[in-house]
């Protein structure tokens, strides 16, 4: 399927191999070893490691969704925090409106972002590159005042508090259920995306990115794919808001800015494009990336006089790890990753042969 | 008659910042979205002067547009040059990027609040009596001036010489131009610096005009409606599309909701896109022979 | 006098693809040498390493030595090396899609010519192509094949070479396109004193312009002489200009045949 290379003596055999998420043993064993570790993490973390983990989980949803669309089907996206504010208002106003229990507003939501994605993707007809991801950045605008126009209208200028979810006379408020449940969430994207790209959706959309005019005389409905594309990501993405909603209790206009959009699409940036195993990488730098920083800089001498700057610091160190990124590393976390794995398969030759060397 | 000199006003601080983004479009097909965040550091760098040379106005502005122009040929030196031949979405994630880490400078450097370097360089801001009974501030009129003046120059440099023409081919086929004699480093440096230039007067008259913080940036942002509006890389377009989207902010906030005014540049973007996408005096860049 | 003078050269793609591999020819002022070959052979590159190397291409000279009127100019930009009077007309992307053919024409920058001489040559492009004088308004992406190519050609000639280097000419063109536009090569030739090195793969196309010729295959040069020369000679004859020397009949001559195409790679 890739043209990475792999340790010499692997073969596949039959169709039931080639088709296998994972291949060898040794892949195996590692994922194996790590839902193991995942699952016992709750057992010796500490609330706010918990909080973490939580927040890695919730961002590597919305990271997945875009990924899909915008590392597999190339359309390019500026309006994610849009698509995530949509779902988050949904289930506010929703609760708020008629106090509808959450196995209602997560539908409702996965609904709405269908609805927001064919509106997103219907640009993506006539227009592509730079046009493409102006026109969702224009849309994005649209909805959070539309989101704002809400709040002021009813009331809630300081934003819509929201109960945690009910499941008959249980509420889910601690940190371990919430854990556990995010964990799933995160699962079953992932394996949503995993699914969809192997199947013939994946492979058009790959044509789409490729080369598009191509793809469409051998026949690939450019039109169906791409508003597919949009349609799924949109909806997983508003999904990733509703949770989100729930997970704070809360929702406000101002969680959603332009700056929401570009964490995630740095996710996808830093992750590296074209690969669910960026999304992930990515979701867990960014997300961890400000209490990193934070941390560093209450470790200086003369911390207290940094620390109203806290939110500025943030800004400058991530705008400068994500040009780092684009200068050095355009290929993310996944492309150190692979430059790694290369290294040891190939050696002792340097570079992989001429005809990889184009991808 | 208040009306029509708002919709001047505006129109001009969107003009002055619109051309920004078709100088650099035009030249390497890049979005430079980190505009704003740059026109915002020209007015801090006025700031900074101003309150090095309290009362000394004219050096204070001269070393301020020095610095803007420098920090413009910086950002494609140090930054844009290594993105040539990039993709260019990687180019434009590079200047949305270049645009957080000054945002987040910005405020290390000289603080969140509002700043007000009128005061410091020892200036007034009287408001002047034009005709029908409408005002307007001396520092806005200022601004309708220098839109003038300087697209005037950029017209009298671009579209009757053999540059615009250059700039244009740059853009468009960047190896083909390098084989015809054109220094690309050379047309991409004076591109940013003086994309920088305008935008930093902009900013620096804004500043004198309103006060300075942070929320300068959003107006950066929607000025990239008009650029889009016009066509990406048409002056004459930056002008119209300032026109136009100035009239329908303005309009709406009067009549319509006074909450509109950050929504509507975006609505008209939206409208021509589907409409016109490639904008009014753009040219259509979906020419390709397979 | 000699005008460029190749030494050894080798040229490198993606650090690791040697597209060109040792390869040395001279070619000496008012000459028209032509670069044969199939496919591959790395003529495209040999041109576009004498023209210069642009950072998108992640190609470079790794040895050996280019010499243009005495100068070194390995590894230079483009812009640098029209400077000096190398100007190449490339093989794809050879105009300015959005541009109309007048602005193709004014947007070079040429080396060392005054204005007034500036618009002489403009006056003498229209003169040599006069179809581009009608479609002076087109815009440069909706010329036809030929069009095109004589555009490309015309805006080659305003930036005022001393040695114009031709990519792959005839590619996609009708035969009677091809044969007119060489001919208005010649006549540019004469008129101007240019040094012309073509490179093509339809070795007719280029054997009836040429001087001197050079082929090329896998990187190396296996074969190079007079344009009669090449035209008479058997192999040039077989596998280029396709001509069967009669029927094989023997084994000896089978093996000879085949030991032959072998050391052409």
């Amino acid at each position: 399927m890739s043209s990475r290379p792999r340790a010499s003596g692997y073969f596949r055999t039959d169709y039931a191999a080639d088709y296998a998420l994972l291949g060898t043993r040794s892949a195996r064993i590692w994922v194996a070893l790590f839902s193991l570790a995942l699952l016992l993490f709750p057992l010796v973390a500490s609330p706010f490691q918990l909080d973490l983990a939580c927040q890695v989980f919730l961002a590597s949803v919305g990271a997945l969704s875009l990924m899909l669309l915008m590392g597999y089907a190339g359309q390019i996206s500026l309006g994610h925090a849009g698509l995530i504010a949509a779902g988050a208002f949904t289930v506010g106003i929703l609760f708020r409106e008629t106090n509808a229990p959450f196995w209602l507003t997560l539908p409702a939501s996965a609904l709405v972002g269908a609805l927001l994605g064919v509106i997103f993707g219907l640009p993506s007809l006539r227009l592509r590159g730079l046009y493409l991801a102006v026109s969702t950045l224009a849309l994005h605008f649209v909805v959070i005042y539309i989101g704002g126009e809400y709040e002021t209208r009813r009331g809630f200028s300081t934003g819509i508090m929201i109960d945690p979810p009910q499941l008959g006379s249980l509420s889910v408020t601690d940190g371990r259920a919430w854990y556990f449940i995010l964990l799933v969430a995160a699962a079953s994207t992932l394996l949503v995306c995993l699914n969809l790209l192997r199947t013939r959706s994946g492979r058009a959309w790959r044509a789409i990115r490729t080369h598009e005019t191509v793809a469409e005389t051998l026949g690939i409905g450019i039109a169906a794919y791409k508003l597919l594309a949009f349609v799924i990501s949109s909806s997983i993405t508003a999904v990733a808001g509703a949770l989100f909603a729930y997970y704070r209790g809360f929702v406000s206009v101002e969680a959603f800015s332009l700056f929401l959009t570009i964490q995630y699409v740095a996710m996808v940036i830093v992750g590296g494009m074209g690969s669910l195993l960026g999304a992930l990488l990515g979701a867990a730098f960014v997300t961890i990336f400000p209490y990193v920083i934070e941390s560093a800089l209450l470790a200086l001498p003369g911390a207290q006089g940094f620390a109203s700057m806290l939110f500025a610091v943030n800004y400058a160190a991530f705008g400068l790890v994500m040009i780092l990124f684009l200068l050095l590393e355009p290929l993310g976390l996944v492309g150190i990753w692979r430059r790694i794995q290369s290294y040891f398969l190939l050696w002792p030759y340097r570079h992989r042969p001429a005809a990889g060397a184009h991808q | 008659m208040q009306l029509a000199v708002n919709i001047i006003v505006l129109a001009a601080i969107y003009a002055l910042l619109a051309c920004g983004y078709v100088l650099i479009y035009r030249v390497s097909r890049v979005m430079n979205m980190a505009h704003g965040e740059l026109s915002m550091l020209g007015a801090y760098l006025l700031f900074a002067a101003a309150t090095v040379f309290a009362h000394h106005p004219i050096p204070a502005l001269i070393i301020a547009i020095l610095m803007s122009i420098s920090t413009g040929v910086m950002v494609y030196v140090v930054l844009m040059r290594r993105m040539t031949g990039e993709m260019v979405l990687a180019a434009i994630l590079t200047t949305i990027a270049l645009g957080i880490l000054l945002r987040g400078l910005v405020v290390l450097i000289w603080s969140a609040s509002e700043q007000h370097p009128l005061q410091s360089l020892g200036f007034t801001n009287p408001s002047l009596a034009v005709f029908g009974g409408a005002r307007i501030s001396t520092c806005a009129a200022l601004i309708v001036l220098m839109a003038a003046l300087v697209y005037g120059s950029l017209f009298g440099f671009l579209r009757f010489g053999r540059w615009g023409v250059r700039m244009r081919a740059a853009g468009q086929n960047p190896l083909l131009a390098a084989q015809r004699g054109i220094n690309l480093h050379a047309i991409y440096a004076l591109a940013w610096s003086l994309s920088t230039l305008t935008g930093s007067i902009a900013g620096m008259l804004i500043a004198l005009d309103s006060g300075l913080d942070q929320s300068m940036v959003v107006i950066g942002l929607k000025a990239f409606a008009p650029a889009l509006v016009g066509g990406l890389d048409s002056l004459l377009g930056a002008l119209f599309g300032a026109l136009i989207v100035a009239s329908s902010e303005v309009l709406a906030i009067h009549y319509v909701d006074p909450l509109l005014s950050d929504v509507v540049p975006f609505l008209v973007l939206i409208a021509m896109l589907i409409v016109r996408p490639w904008g009014l005096f753009g040219t259509r860049e979906e020419l390709d022979r397979v | 006098m000699t005008l460029l003078d190749v030494q050894k050269l080798e040229v490198v793609y993606h650090r690791s693809i040697t597209a060109v591999q040792g390869i040395s020819f001279a070619i000496r002022a008012a000459q028209i040498v032509a670069l044969l070959g199939t496919n591959g052979a790395g003529k495209t590159t040999t041109l576009r390493a004498i023209s210069g190397f642009l950072g998108l291409d992640d190609a470079r000279v790794s040895e050996g030595a280019i010499v243009f009127k005495g100068e070194h100019t390995e590894n230079e930009l483009p812009h640098r090396n029209t400077a000096r009077g190398i100007v190449l007309v490339p093989e794809r992307d050879k105009v300015f899609p959005n541009l109309t053919v007048s602005e193709n024409l004014i947007a070079p920058i040429p080396h060392g010519v005054t204005a007034a001489e500036q618009r002489r040559r403009e006056t003498l492009v229209y003169q040599f192509f006069p179809q581009l004088r009608d479609l002076r308004q087109r815009i440069g992406g909706l010329l036809s094949g030929g069009e095109r190519q004589m555009l490309a050609v015309a805006s080659a000639i305003m930036c005022a070479p001393e040695l114009l280097l031709v990519d792959e000419l005839s590619l996609g063109l009708a035969p009677v396109v091809v044969s007119e536009l060489l001919q208005r090569l010649s006549e540019i030739r004469r008129e101007l004193g240019l040094t012309i090195l073509i490179v093509e793969q339809s070795a007719p196309v280029a054997l009836e312009i040429a001087d001197y010729g050079y082929v090329m295959e896998n990187g190396h040069i296996v074969l190079d002489g007079t344009a009669e020369r090449l035209r008479a000679h058997p192999d040039i004859q077989e596998f280029y200009l396709g001509r069967e020397s009669g029927e094989r009949r023997s084994y000896r001559e089978i093996k000879q045949y085949r030991r032959r195409r072998r050391w052409y790679g």
